[in-house]
């Protein structure tokens, strides 16, 4: 069950409030089963080890707290242990075989204990056999539901309606004979049961989503938008047809090496049928060799496409069935596409004729069939070149853009504790640090100024009665923040050091969604945050808090401890690697029952944009093969049009062309044929990259240099494959030329 | 010709001086090296050893360009098989020598216009050669020859591929163009008849002058 929040901008989630399971199970009787499951990402797990030492490790893939009906709509099966029973009792966890492998050394592990995030000591109940690859629930730990308030007391609460995490989520299976539809409709009386009197109740809306569809859908912050998928079938389609028009441009163009041999076949009895079943056996024999090759090939590269992607393909055509059913169907169809048409040509030769060596006569003026291949070749490529120009161009800048922070030398370390005892622990390690030579400064805060997890919340301002329709982003800062990261002031001043929320700091953002003129006008009036109401003290320029896909957000800054979870530190670059030595040993000092890592900030941002990287390198490689087809169906117009063409180049030659004159007849001919190609892919990429563009809020706009550095780049590489063929005719003496047989 | 195993003479020891104005036929059977030589003569091949002294220029020593720059100008080429242009007009054929001579369009359209009138072929110019007979093929040849106005005209077998009637045709214009526009010629042929339009006959046998009248 996936939750609808409206507002000013309605947003889809894949979670729901912590009670919903609950109320779901218990008030009415659509599902055979259902469940919810809270995961923690990123905790730390502690083993003591046989000669008493404790091993510490972070687990990126973090915990999941459900219950073990969870297990009967998930199929992940236990190894070892019972799971009916399994995560009954609190403190109890199971684990995968991966993990007790490297926990203990071995599988055998029920019984023994293992510390969670430094609140839990969970004794194993059960051994998951190990996560497969394609899920998106990633979790190696799962941990009983009653510990759910050792990690979140807000989401083990049974009334925790009013708001909710996407990290919680509740699952339904619904028995047979239930359509969703119907299950559907009773979610406003669940509004109506548990919302009444409260703020949400218009903002909240329930849906189900069906599980397959969780991975493709966009608006749930599914991983991939389905249309990437289509895009890329696609694009490979266009490159079998342009291999498949190109194998018949080549096997025509070689017709009249075979001429003789045709000729011969046929005075020998050979007839059109029998010939032209000769040449589609030799298209089936070439076709699937290049099949072998193509899956020996694909396994080798498996290792680079599989980390430049980062999936986990595997490519077995004797495990996978629809693998061998498409290699089987592809073979079939290129051998009939490419063999057919030459195979019909070939067949037809005149014995005569074709003795004598002599093709019949094929026009090498006007728009024969092979020149508007070449042409939809060079199409296909063209497009893929802008497309690549542009989403490298947008990667550029996004990455490399000011962001009205700085970014570069700041290192972001974890603060893992902020109770009464985290509170004294973070301003010891912060002073602590400041006394290191390579440090020159450091902040405590939740997130830098721009980070991909963010505190959602609304405000009400001044003498408002209710609060404002639109949310904004909280960043809990301490007073070094500002300076630490340059961030400017346009009005007011920073915040005073403060150990709970007394001020404010907001930006322009801001002050533009209350509709205040000038930034002086909020100076000391107060907001109210979740009851806290306080001065705003100052104004900051606008600074990308996300990614440049989203707009920016309105921001409240605010000195608040409880909130902190990271201690920013910008060192000196000289004597950074000795500075790093003891910004660690520092920490460890401060948390030694924790792990330390250390994040650098410029390396962090440039995660937001890794599924467009991906993107990028899937397009240059598709224009890398598209160009290399191209190329090579290049290649065999030019050499067809200088086998058609040597005898009218001798003539030139005698009557005095030089050779660069004959090279211009070849060059015109092809910058023609680029151009065409140019002018119809042109708008088509102009528009699919402007699609592209629109997911982003801050983009480049596409000017005239990318299509002219497109064009000068596939006129460049027409240039280079066609040169060495042409100069070769131009350069060949006209007597050899005109010899007639 | 030199190749890598043994040097073969194509031609041996020909001495051959023509002076302006002369009619000159190459006789010999197949093999004999007439159409080298006329190729040489035409500066479209080249010779190993010897020398070639063209209006007073040595030829062997010129570079590929400025030997270009010379046929071009002085010498026009008839082939037996004529070799049009299948994709040209006839104009565009007849005009194609002009184009690499850097003659201005008006003063190419005036020369053109004067070959068509004189063969009387006007009314066929955007005729392709597809389109002609082999006597006319031949005809839009020879005025493609003479458009640049060469003062020497080289032809290998011109007739060889007509019938007698027009063979006789082509052949009283050669005679015509020598005595009237005084263009030396120089033919390759088998056939005595159209040797004896000429004022003199030289006899190759396996490379080497047999007689000369």
């Amino acid at each position: 069950m996936g939750t609808e929040v409206r507002g000013e901008h309605t947003f889809y989630s894949h979670g729901s409030p912590a009670p919903l399971a609950k109320a779901m199970r218990n008030d009415y009787a659509f599902a055979e089963k259902t469940t919810r499951v809270e995961v923690f990402w990123g905790t730390q797990v502690s083993v003591e080890s046989p000669n008493n030492n404790i091993k510490k490790f972070k687990e990126d893939n973090g915990i999941a707290i459900t219950t073990s009906d969870y297990f009967d709509i998930f199929n992940f099966p236990l190894v070892s242990g019972d799971i009916t029973t399994a995560l009954n009792e609190p403190n109890t966890a199971l684990i995968t075989q991966k993990l007790a492998r490297k926990y203990f050394g071995s599988e055998e592990v029920i019984g023994k204990t293992i510390n969670i995030g430094n609140k839990v000591n969970a004794k194993i109940t059960g051994v998951l056999r190990d996560i497969p690859l394609n899920t998106e629930r990633v979790q190696e730990i799962y941990v009983s539901d009653k510990n759910l308030k050792d990690f979140s007391d807000w989401q083990a609460k049974e009334d925790s309606w009013g708001g909710f995490t996407s990290e919680c989520n509740t699952f339904l299976l619904l028995k047979p004979s239930v359509a969703a539809s119907s299950v559907e409709k009773i979610f406003p009386q669940i509004m109506e049961k548990y919302y009444a009197g409260n703020i949400n109740k218009n903002v909240f809306r329930f849906h189900l989503q069906p599980l397959e569809d969780i991975h493709f859908d966009a608006d749930y912050g599914g991983y991939v938008d389905k249309k990437y998928l289509w895009a890329a079938a696609f694009i490979g389609l266009f490159l079998i047809i342009t291999a498949c028009v190109n194998f018949i441009n080549l096997a025509t163009a070689q017709a009249s090496n075979r001429s003789r041999e045709i000729g011969v076949r046929k005075v020998l009895g050979g007839m059109r049928a029998q010939l032209f079943w000769q040449f589609i056996a030799e298209t089936t024999i070439i076709t699937m060799f290049a099949t072998l090759l193509a899956v020996g090939l694909a396994q080798l590269s498996l290792p680079f496409v599989n980390t430049l992607f980062k999936v986990q393909l595997t490519v077995n055509p004797f495990m996978n069935t629809w693998l061998l059913l498409f290699l089987s169907v592809i073979v079939l169809t290129v051998v009939f596409l490419s063999g057919s048409y030459p195979g019909l040509i070939l067949s037809g030769f005149k014995p005569a004729i074709a003795l004598k060596g002599k093709l019949p006569r094929e026009k090498t003026t006007g728009f024969p069939m092979r020149k508007i291949l070449v042409i939809a070749q060079f199409s296909i490529s063209q497009m893929l070149i802008i497309g690549t120009i542009v989403i490298a161009s947008q990667m550029n800048f996004s990455k490399h853009s000011d962001l009205g922070f700085d970014k570069d030398n700041i290192v972001m370390l974890p603060v893992p504790i902020h109770d009464s005892i985290g509170k004294i622990k973070m301003k010891w390690l912060i002073s602590r640090l400041k006394e290191v030579p390579a440090v020159k400064d450091a902040s405590l805060c939740m997130e830098p100024p721009s980070a991909n997890h963010s505190n959602v919340k609304a405000i009400r301002y001044d003498n408002d009665v209710k609060e404002r329709p639109w949310s904004f982003n909280a960043k809990p800062i301490d007073e070094n923040y500002l300076s630490l990261f340059n961030l400017k002031l346009i009005a007011g001043r920073g915040i005073y050091p403060s150990d709970t929320i007394n001020q404010y700091i907001v930006n322009e953002v801001f002050i533009r969604k209350l509709g205040l003129r000038s930034p002086e006008e909020i100076i000391n009036k107060n907001i109210s945050v979740d009851g806290v109401t306080a001065p705003v003290v100052g104004v900051v320029k606008n600074f990308y808090d996300k990614s440049f896909h989203l707009d920016i957000n309105p921001v409240v800054m605010f000195p608040a401890l409880n909130g902190v979870e990271h201690c920013a530190v910008k060192i000196n670059v000289p004597g950074s690697r000795s500075g790093l030595a003891s910004i660690e040993k520092i920490w460890n000092d401060v948390y030694p029952q924790y792990i330390y890592e250390h994040e650098f900030l410029d390396t962090e941002l440039e995660k937001y944009y890794e599924f467009d990287d991906t993107i990028l390198a899937l397009i240059e490689t598709f224009a890398g093969i598209a160009i290399l087809i191209g190329c090579l169906g290049l290649y065999g117009l030019v050499s067809f049009m200088v086998a058609q063409k040597t005898k009218e180049i001798g003539i030139r030659k005698v009557l005095g062309a030089g050779v660069q004159s004959i090279l211009w007849m070849f060059g015109k001919e092809f910058s023609r044929l680029v151009l065409i190609a140019f002018i119809m892919s042109a708008p088509i990429a102009w528009w699919f990259m402007n699609r592209y563009l629109e997911d982003f809020k801050f983009r480049i706009q596409i000017g005239v240099g990318v299509f002219i550095l497109a064009i000068a780049i596939t006129l460049l590489i027409a240039g280079v494959t066609i040169g060495f063929r042409s100069l070769k005719a131009a350069m060949a003496n006209p007597i050899k030329s005109l010899r007639t047989e | 010709m030199e190749n890598k195993t043994n040097r073969t003479f194509i031609l041996k020891d020909v001495n051959l001086d023509v002076k302006e104005g002369e009619f000159i036929s190459i006789m010999g059977p197949s093999g004999s090296g007439k159409s080298t030589l006329l190729n040489l003569i035409g500066m479209l091949d080249e010779f190993n050893e010897g020398a070639y002294m063209f209006n007073g220029q040595p030829v062997h020593e010129l570079k590929e360009k400025q030997r270009t720059n010379l046929y071009k100008q002085h010498i026009g080429f008839i082939f037996q098989a004529y070799h049009l242009i299948d994709e040209l007009t006839v104009y565009e054929n007849i005009e194609t020598p002009l184009l690499y001579q850097d003659i201005k369009p008006s003063e190419r359209k005036a020369r053109v216009a004067d070959m068509l009138d004189r063969f009387q072929i006007v009314g066929k110019k955007d005729l392709f050669p597809e389109q002609l007979s082999g006597g006319q093929q031949q005809l839009v040849g020879i005025a493609r020859a003479l458009v640049a106005r060469p003062k020497l005209l080289l032809a290998d077998e011109p007739t060889g591929n007509l019938n007698s009637k027009q063979g006789e045709e082509i052949m009283s214009l050669f005679k015509k163009l020598n005595q009237e526009e005084g263009i030396t010629i120089i033919q390759v042929t088998h056939s005595e008849k159209n040797a004896d339009y000429g004022s003199r006959i030289i006899h190759l046998l396996d490379g080497r002058i047999e007689k000369k009248d």
